[in-house]
């Protein structure tokens, strides 16, 4: 490896599993936070409360599109997209069984969705090493990590579109409408685009990280989107929220190109007649 | 016969059907990047997009049997489904074949065999130096067109099964749903397991590759499918 300092795959798990969960359980504290003070502030805090899931699954992105660099630099041979997709699929199945079995328990469903993850993605990787043989050392851990981070980024953007991660809720207001499909699609994207964009022999991970950071923001958005379908003025700051974060990330992953490049020059435009 | 416990018997057609989708993902001739740019056999893009593709409409025509036609059992609504998945992939292989043909202007050739098993054509000369083959010749066509029925029935059998589980339980708009996502995850996690099997591309039934990972690919999206049905399940245990 290079003498440029990494974060290590420990520090951003724990970035993705703390900073998921805890957007995500904001999602259910904060109302109830704001039942013990009444007045105006219970009445704020439910209206962001939301937006705390889809700050907590932009954490999630990075953790996962960290993941999914590690184990897509040894060549899958069938493109980064795919890792992205297995990543949700296995995501979505963790993150339904993890929020319709703790029934009335609702505080655990998605530690139980998380752990659920683990075990898929762990199954999987160890099917892939060692009966599929692909060969790739850190195959086992990194898709047990893309299938965690997987179910966080579908449960966080789920409670920003529901409002809280309730599976009855959930149904309603993310699966029978339909938003469900926008968050499978752009949580895929959004995990694997930072990767599958930045790979070769000059990718470096602070670029890659800034790039998740961004493709999480722009995911809020176009979910904020989606929530001021469903929850009205939480939708419009969660909308806002992550304008505002991805122009910041992008400006950090443009100024990381700009730095990372010899040196950038305008060549005009192609000339009409070969010279 | 001994009878089967309902409950096991759902989670084996779940594990059942997730490793026809399995199957099916061999069979469609996947070029990727390289048939892109006409220099493999097969059809431009990644097993995932492809399997996925074909498996989701399969997956819309098997719903439109299953809610409309008040009688659809399992036969039914796996054909269904296995008719929109052919439609769809042979409909992607024609317009694909037109560019090859018309747009890229290059020989359909297999580089896997000598001759067509189907048209008994011959195929090396027909192959461009330093190429894996070109287009979609007659084999690889019917190949996909076997493939997709067998993804879009696999598609088809899981939404079944797991729409008599939840029908009941719940409203019927939510459990269509359920169903449905639940379907879709299931569908890209065993389209991903073969496209790691086969390492990216495969020409179809009649590719070496095909007889040499099937096997193992197979195995494992039995596994990981049967997990699945455990946990669809277990889902509808936490719906009463």
């Amino acid at each position: 490896m290079s003498d440029i300092k990494e974060r290590t795959p420990n520090q951003l798990m724990l970035f993705g599993i703390i900073g998921g969960l805890i957007g995500i359980y904001l999602t259910y504290l904060l109302p109830l936070i704001g039942e013990k003070i009444d007045g105006q502030i219970a009445i704020v805090l439910q209206t962001i409360a939301p937006t705390a899931g889809a700050l907590g699954g932009i954490c999630a992105v990075i953790w996962g599109a960290d993941a999914v660099r590690r184990v897509a630099k040894y060549g899958l041979g069938t493109g980064v997209p795919s890792i992205g997709q297995i990543a949700m699929g296995m995501g979505i199945i963790a993150a339904m069984f993890g929020l319709a079995i703790v029934k009335t328990m609702v505080i655990a469903g998605p530690i139980v969705a998380l752990v659920t993850a683990s075990i898929i993605g762990f199954i999987i990787g160890w099917f892939a090493q060692n009966v599929i043989k692909m060969k790739i050392p850190v195959m086992i851990r990194c898709m047990t990590e893309i299938a965690a981070s997987g179910t966080i980024i579908i449960i966080g953007f789920s409670a920003a579109v529901a409002g809280n991660f309730e599976f009855g809720n959930i149904i309603q207001l993310v699966f029978v409408n339909g938003v469900m499909l926008a968050v499978f699609w752009v949580g895929a994207m959004a995990m694997l685009h930072p990767f599958n964009a930045c790979l070769g022999p000059d990718e470096k991970q602070k670029r890659l990280l800034y790039l998740a950071g961004s493709t999480g923001a722009i995911t809020m958005a176009i979910i904020g989107i989606a929530a001021t379908m469903t929850l009205g003025a939480s939708g419009a700051i969660t909308l806002i929220l992550g304008i505002i974060l991805w122009v910041i990330f992008y400006k950090k992953f443009w100024d990381e190109v700009y730095n990372d490049a010899s040196s950038v020059v305008g060549t005009g435009l192609i000339p009409k007649t070969e010279a | 016969m001994v009878a089967i416990d309902p409950t096991l018997l759902n989670i084996i057609l779940i594990g059942l059907s997730g490793t026809l989708i399995c199957l099916a993902v061999h069979f469609i001739p996947v070029g990727g990047a390289p048939a892109a740019m006409a220099q493999a056999t097969g059809i431009g893009t990644g097993t995932v997009e492809l399997a996925a593709g074909s498996g989701l409409v399969g997956l819309i025509t098997a719903s439109y049997m299953y809610a409309y036609e008040p009688l659809a059992d399992i036969p039914l609504v796996m054909a269904a489904g296995a008719m929109g998945s052919m439609v769809m992939l042979a409909s992607t292989m024609l317009a694909g074949g037109f560019i090859y043909a018309y747009g890229v202007a290059v020989p359909f050739a297999s580089a896997q065999v000598k001759k067509d098993p189907i048209t008994g054509e011959r195929q090396d000369i027909y192959v461009s130096k330093g190429t894996q083959g070109q287009g979609i010749p007659t084999i690889c066509f019917v190949s996909g067109v076997v493939g997709a029925a067998l993804g879009g029935a696999g598609g088809g059998l899981i939404y079944f099964v797991l729409m008599e589980i939840y029908k009941p339980l719940i409203a019927v708009a939510s459990a269509v749903a359920v169903a449905g996502v639940f379907t879709m995850g299931v569908m890209y996690v065993n389209s991903v397991i073969p496209s790691y099997g086969v390492g990216g591309t495969i020409e179809g039934v009649h590719d070496p590759k095909f007889r040499r990972v099937v096997g193992k690919d197979v195995i494992t999206s039995f596994f990981v499918s049967i997990l699945c049905g455990v946990l669809a399940v277990l889902i509808a245990g936490g719906m009463v």
